[in-house]
C-alpha cells in the first residue's frame, strides 16, 4: 500500500520543462502538477508533444531544461523505477510466456522473485487472463496482449503511473476494464497521467485535463474549469421561424441549424434572455435548452485559438 | 524445460544484471539453437574423433592372411610388425583363391602368397606402409638364413650410422595438425554463433520496442552487460559439453597421444573462447544497436565479421608454418588471437610471452570494447527507426 499523502499534496510536478530535436521544438516551457489520487488527462494532438513528456518523465529522455519532481525531490533514477509506464510504441518480448515475462518485468523493477510471482498471479486474474500464463505473448489476441502491457506497467506496484495512449486499439470491453483499473489506481492514492485522443474517454474518467499544443500547455484544470472558460451554448427550436431567421441579438452567433433547431454561440458572460425573446418573437419556442461544450469542442476551440 | 527450470532468487532481490542474464539463459536454453546446435556440434566432434582414430588405425588391427610357403614368416613379421607400431593379426589361409576373395570382400586386409624367401602381398587397393615394411623385414631374414647368414651378424655389419641431436623437437604430427585445425574451427564457429546471438538480442529489444520499457528500469550499460553474460555463459556451456564429450571419445578411442586433444589443451580452448566472444559479443553489440530491424543486423556487423573471417583464413594461412612471423604477428592480435592462439598452441610450442601478450592485449580491448559498446548502445537504444550513424551514436 502507498503511503497515506494529503490529496491536495502536488505529488508529481514538471516544472518547466524544455525539449529541441535540432530546429524542431517538442516541448516548450511545460509545467503541469499531478495530485496523489488524480487521473490526469493529457490530451492533443500528433506530435504536440504528449510522448516526448512522458518520455523525459521517465528519463528515458534527457528534458534540455526544466525539471521533473516527484513528492518534492527531483525524480533520481531509483525513483524513476517506480515509475509504471506504458509507451506509446508497445513492446514485450513475442516469445517469451506470459507469467514468465510479467515476473521477469517485476524483478527489473526491485522485486523478489516471489513476489514478483504472486503480483503476476494477481493481475492475470485482474485481467481475465488466468489460464494463459504459460502462452507466448505473441499467441495472445490484439487486446489480451494490451492487457498484458498494462499489466507490465503495474506488477511492481508502481507509486506513479504514466501511460501513453492506454486505450488506443482496445475494445469496448477492454476499454472498461482499463479504465477501472486507472480508477481503482488513482482511489488508492497513486497518481496516474495518461495521454489519449478518446476525448470523451478523458471527460469522463479524469479528475484534470491538460490540453497540449506544439509543445506548450495551452489549457489544464478540470473539465468544468475549461468549461467555464469556453462559451455558453443553446438549442432553440422554433418552428415558425424562417429559414433565413437572423435574431440580431448582439453577441451571438449562429453554429448550425438543423431543420426547426437552431444553434447559437453566446460569448462569455452574454445573457441568453435577449435570444429567447427574439425566438419567442417568431412564434412558439418549444424548446430553449442550454448545451455544455463536450472536451472535444473545447479542444477545439482552444487549440484553434492556440493557433491562430 | 519449464518456466521454474533456473529459478534462483526466491526471496532476495538481484541485482539487475543478474536478472537479465537469467533471462537470456533461461530463454536460450530452451531455444532450439542451443539444443540442435550443441547435438550436431557434439555429434561431428564425436564423428571426428572417431573417424581420426580409423584412419590412424589405432583401434583396428591390420588383418594380414599367409597362404602356403609364406605361413613361415608369420611369426618374424608379428614379431617386426610389433616392433613398427603397427597393429596387425594374422591368419592362414588355406585357398590363395578364397583368400582373394576375402580381400575383396574387405574382411581381410592384406593376403600374403607365395614362399617365405619370395612373398606376395596382395590387397584390395593399398597395403598400409607399417606392414609392407615388417613383410619385407620378415623375407629378408628369411632369405639371409635360406643363404646361410645369421641374421643378427648381417643387421649389425649393415647398421646405419646414429644420429644424436641436441635439442629434439617434440613431436606434433599431421594427426596433431589436423586436431588444431579442428579445433580451431569449432571454435571458429563457436564464436560467430554467439557472437551473432548477442547482436541479434540487441536489435530484438529494438525491434520488439520493449527498449523502451527495460530502459524506464534499467541502465543501458547493466542492461547490455547482462545480455553478455547471459549469453556468454550458454555458449560456454555448449563448448563444455561438446569439450567433454570430446574428452570421453579421445579416451575411449585411444586418441589421447595427440596433444591437441588433451585435457589441457582443451580447457585452455575454451578460455580462448571466452576471452573471444567477450571481444566479438561487446563489438557486435556496439554496431547492432544502430540499427532497428532484424535484417539490418548482417549489414551492420559486417565490418566486424570481416575480422572474423581474416581470422579464419589467417589459421590456415598459419597452420604450416605456426612459428613464421605471419602466424607470431597475428596471434597477438586481440581479433585473431581466440583463434590462432589456441591453434598454434596445438600446433607447436609457443613462447610463453606471446601467449601472456595476447591475453593482455584482449583483456585491454574487451576493457576499451566495453566503454565503448556501453556509450554507442545508451546513445543508439532509444533511436529506434532509421539506422542510426556511428559517430551520432559515439558522441551522443
Amino acid at each position: 500500500m502507498p503511503a497515506l499523502i494529503p490529496a491536495s499534496l502536488e505529488v508529481l510536478e514538471i516544472d518547466h520543462i524544455s525539449k529541441r530535436y535540432g530546429d524542431v521544438v517538442a516541448v516548450h516551457d511545460l509545467s503541469l502538477d499531478v495530485s496523489a489520487g488524480e487521473l490526469f488527462g493529457f490530451v492533443g494532438r500528433n506530435g504536440a508533444g504528449k510522448t516526448t513528456t512522458m518520455r523525459i518523465v521517465l528519463g528515458v529522455l534527457a528534458a534540455d531544461a526544466g525539471e521533473v519532481r516527484f513528492r518534492g525531490a527531483p525524480l533520481t533514477f531509483e525513483r524513476r523505477r517506480q515509475i509504471g509506464y506504458m509507451p506509446e510504441e508497445r513492446g514485450l518480448y513475442p516469445k517469451m510466456h506470459v507469467a514468465e515475462q510479467l515476473a521477469y518485468l517485476g524483478e527489473l523493477h526491485g522485486m523478489t522473485d516471489a513476489a514478483a510471482r504472486s503480483s503476476t498471479r494477481h493481475w492475470l486474474e485482474r485481467f481475465d487472463l488466468q489460464g494463459r500464463e504459460d502462452a507466448e505473448l505473441q499467441s495472445l489476441s490484439h487486446g489480451n496482449q494490451q492487457r498484458i502491457q498494462l499489466a507490465a506497467a503495474l506488477v511492481f506496484s508502481p507509486n506513479l503511473l504514466v501511460l501513453d495512449e492506454p486505450f488506443a486499439g482496445l475494445d469496448p470491453l477492454a476499454v472498461d476494464v482499463m479504465s477501472a483499473v486507472l480508477r481503482e489506481q488513482a482511489d488508492a492514492g497513486i497518481p496516474v497521467i495518461f495521454s489519449s485522443h478518446e476525448l470523451e474517454l478523458v471527460e469522463r474518467l479524469c479528475d484534470r485535463v491538460g490540453i497540449i499544443d506544439h509543445g506548450k500547455m495551452v489549457a489544464s484544470g478540470t473539465v468544468d474549469e475549461l468549461r467555464a472558460g469556453g462559451r455558453e451554448r443553446r438549442w432553440v427550436d422554433a418552428p415558425a421561424a424562417r429559414a433565413d431567421w437572423d435574431p440580431r441579438v448582439p453577441g451571438t452567433r449562429l453554429v448550425q441549424r438543423d431543420g426547426p433547431r437552431w444553434l447559437f454561440e453566446l460569448d462569455e458572460g452574454d445573457d441568453d434572455q435577449a435570444l429567447l425573446q427574439a425566438a419567442l418573437a417568431t412564434g412558439p419556442v418549444r424548446e430553449f435548452e442550454r448545451v455544455q461544450p463536450t472536451l472535444g469542442e473545447l479542444f477545439r476551440t482552444v487549440i484553434g485559438e492556440a493557433g491562430a | 524445460m519449464n518456466a521454474r527450470f533456473l529459478r534462483l532468487g526466491g526471496t532476495r532481490r538481484l541485482p539487475t544484471t543478474f536478472v537479465v542474464a537469467r533471462r537470456e539463459v533461461r530463454m536460450r536454453l530452451r531455444s532450439r539453437v542451443f539444443v540442435g546446435g550443441t547435438i550436431v556440434m557434439t555429434v561431428l566432434v564425436v564423428v571426428g574423433i572417431v573417424a581420426a582414430s580409423l584412419l590412424a588405425g589405432r583401434t583396428t588391427p591390420v588383418r594380414v592372411g599367409f597362404s602356403g610357403g609364406s605361413q613361415a614368416l608369420e611369426r618374424s613379421f608379428t614379431a617386426t610388425a610389433a616392433a613398427l607400431g603397427a597393429n596387425v593379426t594374422v591368419s592362414d589361409i588355406a585357398d590363395v583363391t578364397a583368400g582373394e576373395a576375402e580381400v575383396t570382400a574387405g574382411t581381410l586386409d592384406v593376403l600374403v602368397i607365395g614362399t617365405s624367401t619370395a612373398p606376395t602381398a596382395v590387397a584390395k587397393d593399398a597395403v598400409p606402409s607399417t606392414v609392407e615394411s615388417a613383410l619385407s623385414l620378415a623375407a629378408e631374414a628369411a632369405r639371409l638364413s635360406d643363404a646361410g647368414l645369421a641374421p643378427a651378424a648381417v643387421k649389425s655389419a649393415m647398421a646405419l650410422v646414429p644420429i644424436q641431436l641436441l635439442a629434439p623437437k617434440t613431436p606434433k604430427d599431421n594427426e596433431n595438425l589436423f586436431a588444431s585445425l579442428a579445433l580451431g574451427i569449432l571454435l571458429w564457429i563457436a564464436l560467430g554463433q554467439w557472437g551473432n546471438m548477442v547482436a541479434q538480442g540487441v536489435v530484438e529489444e529494438k525491434a520488439t520496442r520493449i527498449m523502451e520499457v527495460l530502459l524506464a528500469t534499467i541502465q543501458p550499460s547493466r542492461l547490455l552487460a547482462g545480455k553478455v553474460i547471459g549469453i556468454g555463459l550458454v555458449g560456454l556451456l555448449q563448448l563444455t559439453i561438446v569439450g567433454a564429450a570430446a574428452l570421453v571419445a579421445v579416451h575411449v578411442t585411444n586418441l589421447a597421444a595427440i596433444p591437441a586433444l588433451g585435457l589441457a589443451s582443451i580447457l585452455g580452448d575454451i578460455s580462448w573462447f571466452l576471452l573471444g566472444f567477450l571481444v566479438y559479443a561487446t563489438a557486435y553489440s556496439a554496431v547492432a544497436s544502430l540499427v532497428s530491424r532484424q535484417e539490418e543486423v548482417q549489414s551492420a556487423v559486417a565490418p566486424i565479421s570481416i575480422f572474423q573471417i581474416a581470422g579464419y583464413l589467417l589459421m590456415y594461412a598459419s597452420l604450416p608454418n605456426p612459428s613464421g612471423p605471419l602466424a607470431t604477428v597475428c596471434s597477438v592480435l586481440p581479433p585473431f588471437a581466440p583463434i590462432l592462439m589456441p591453434v598454434r598452441m596445438a600446433a607447436s610450442d609457443v613462447p610463453f610471452w606471446q601467449i601472456g601478450l595476447a591475453a593482455g592485449l584482449i583483456l585491454a580491448s574487451i576493457g576499451g570494447l566495453t566503454w565503448l559498446a556501453g556509450r554507442m548502445y545508451t546513445h543508439a537504444a532509444m533511436r529506434i527507426g532509421a539506422r542510426v550513424r556511428f559517430m551520432d551514436a559515439f558522441r551522443g
